[in-house]
């Protein structure tokens, strides 16, 4: 399969399922709203090494926004359900809590799983918090020196998708990440879908472990490493000199596909050469995309 | 609200009727001939509701009045569930006592709205009351939990012995709001008399005053001002010969 030139190649992104929560950031202004979310998804990118994956869903209007306020959703994910109230805790604490004029709700109401967030950081108030309940859902009011931080009492929680993913190999550098940028800005801005690495782009693909220090969960991909294309078992074609990935999570494995098709279509573009996918033989993890079928029609 | 079961008054009360057992306990599954069936007390012997109104409709969790029930003591005592709404003025004690659900008066409603029984420590435990129009003395009183909105004025003592939840007053709340509140909050859009054991703490804009008041026009499509969503209230604690720790949000244009 071609689109438009670029090979298409025959394989599969696989992805694990996760737990997910989306938080509603909202602030007096968007730049209040944008710093305090910024700061919550920072340092998110893999388990691995952030212990979750979070990252902005999509900016939100006045009139989207529970307090009527500007804001963005934000989707948090981690391996685990038991880690999920633990990452919340601490990142809406540190992050949310500190900002100014911001406050924090939760984006999933209809998940019947629910965990315990501003039940939590209500304690930071020591003793003087209040709540209230509104429309049946319980907030705290922890009074802070700039006034009150408001946040949702309970967030929901929902199996989620993480590790959906496609490699651009490139003929240079610049065509990787142009390709890059055109993908990211397809599929950015999708309800239920983040990008969690440095503008959705990520240059330091991983395998499952090391061929040298075995307490190594990771290390780097280096059958896609130009640079070691003369002395390891390269999958690189000829002419390929660059590599980025686009790793996808979302709220479920259709949301993912859709982003997919999207991000996928923008990069086939001059300089590309051809699109793959990781996988580990489809043996981890139960979600499998197919890049062919999810491409399917978009032939040319 | 559409669906539902419809309690339209027969004829004008003439004497004071308590509706207090219409609606407790269980009702939201019952059919019109059982509503009608639920006991009215009428100069103190107890008479079938359906006796005083013609019920009909079909149960899906609401039950709307109408008719003026001015007369109409006890409305929606002790609910916990359901939509129920007035289409008029009510009597006093409308929804004491209450824990879950939503009683919406279309018109004024008598004293101790949304209050406690004489015998009781505890009035509202949860649900939404909501009065569009003015209410009588001591509403909200005892409150432990819920939402007590009124649209018009509060003739005197909102809120007495709150011990938490949420009286809300577009006009004017009235002289000696909140005394002896615990933990609740008055929320004061227009003209109120600070008590004496109340302190002045700051002004500020309460974010959860914007949830409640956005969710006042998408919930009921009560007209709230922009004003009062993005404005400063000024805060008072008190009562100060309680707890302590309620709150009096005075809405101000400065």
């Amino acid at each position: 399969m071609k689109i438009r030139g670029v090979l298409i190649e025959d394989t599969f992104a696989e992805a694990f399922t996760m737990r997910v929560a989306r938080l509603i950031i909202t602030g007096r202004s968007v730049r209040w709203a944008r710093e305090a979310t910024l700061k919550l998804t920072g340092f998110a990118t893999s388990v691995i090494g952030c212990k979750c994956e979070a990252a902005i869903e999509r900016e939100l209007a006045e009139d989207e926004t529970p307090d009527g306020r500007p804001g963005f959703s934000v989707l948090l994910m981690t391996m685990s359900k038991d880690d999920l109230p633990k990452r919340l805790i601490e990142r809406v604490g540190q992050t949310v809590l500190t900002c100014p004029t911001t406050a924090c709700f939760d984006g999933l109401p209809d998940a019947p799983d629910r965990v315990g967030v501003g039940s939590a950081l209500r304690f930071f108030g020591d003793g003087f918090q209040a709540s209230k309940v509104i429309g049946g859902e319980r907030f705290w009011r922890v009074p802070v020196m700039e006034g009150e931080f408001l946040v949702q009492e309970k967030f929901g929680m929902v199996k989620g998708v993480g590790g959906g993913n496609f490699l651009m190999l490139a003929r240079s550098a610049d065509a990787a990440l142009e390709a890059a940028e055109a993908a990211v800005e397809a599929m950015s801005g999708r309800a239920g879908v983040i990008l969690p690495f440095p503008g959705g782009v990520v240059r330091s693909g991983s395998k499952v472990g090391s061929r040298r220090i075995k307490s190594m969960i990771a290390s780097t991909n280096d059958a896609f490493c130009p640079t070691l294309r003369a002395i390891t078992e390269t999958e690189l074609p000829d002419g390929v000199n660059s590599v980025l990935e686009i790793v996808i999570n979302g709220t479920d494995a259709e949301a993912i596909a859709a982003a997919m098709r999207a991000g996928i279509d923008a990069a086939c573009r001059q300089g590309v050469v051809a699109i793959t996918a990781g996988n580990y033989g489809g043996k981890l993890g139960p979600h499998h995309f197919h890049l062919r079928k999810i491409m399917a029609g978009a032939e040319a | 609200m559409s669906g539902g079961l419809v309690a339209r008054l027969r004829k004008p009360l003439q004497s004071r009727v308590d509706l207090g057992e219409v609606l407790a306990g269980s009702w939201a599954g019952l059919g019109a001939a059982e509503v009608a069936s639920r006991p009215a007390l009428l100069g103190g012997s107890a008479v079938p509701l359906g006796e005083l109104f013609e019920v009909k409709g079909k149960p899906a969790g609401r039950l709307r009045f109408e008719g003026d029930l001015a007369m109409a003591d006890r409305i929606g005592a002790g609910l916990g569930e359901g939509e129920v709404v007035v289409d008029g003025n009510v009597g006093d004690a409308t929804g004491i006592g209450m824990s879950g659900g939503v009683i919406d008066v279309h018109g004024n409603a008598g004293a101790r709205t949304g209050g406690a029984a004489d015998d009781a420590r505890r009035g509202m435990t949860g649900g939404e009351l909501m009065v569009r129009g003015s209410t009588g003395p001591e509403p909200g009183s005892r409150m432990r939990r819920g939402l007590l909105v009124v649209t018009g004025d509060v003739a005197e003592h909102a809120g007495p012995g709150m011990i938490a939840g949420t009286v809300l007053v577009f006009g004017s709340a009235g002289r000696a709001p909140g005394r002896w509140s615990k933990r609740g909050s008055i929320v004061a859009l227009g003209r109120v008399e600070i008590p004496p054991t109340y302190r002045y703490a700051c002004t500020y804009q309460p974010d959860h005053i914007r949830l409640t008041l956005l969710r006042l026009r998408t919930r009921y499509g009560i007209m709230v001002d922009d004003r009062y969503i993005s404005g400063l209230y000024r805060r008072y604690s008190g009562d100060l010969a309680d707890l302590g720790r309620g709150e009096i949000l005075a809405w101000t244009a400065e």
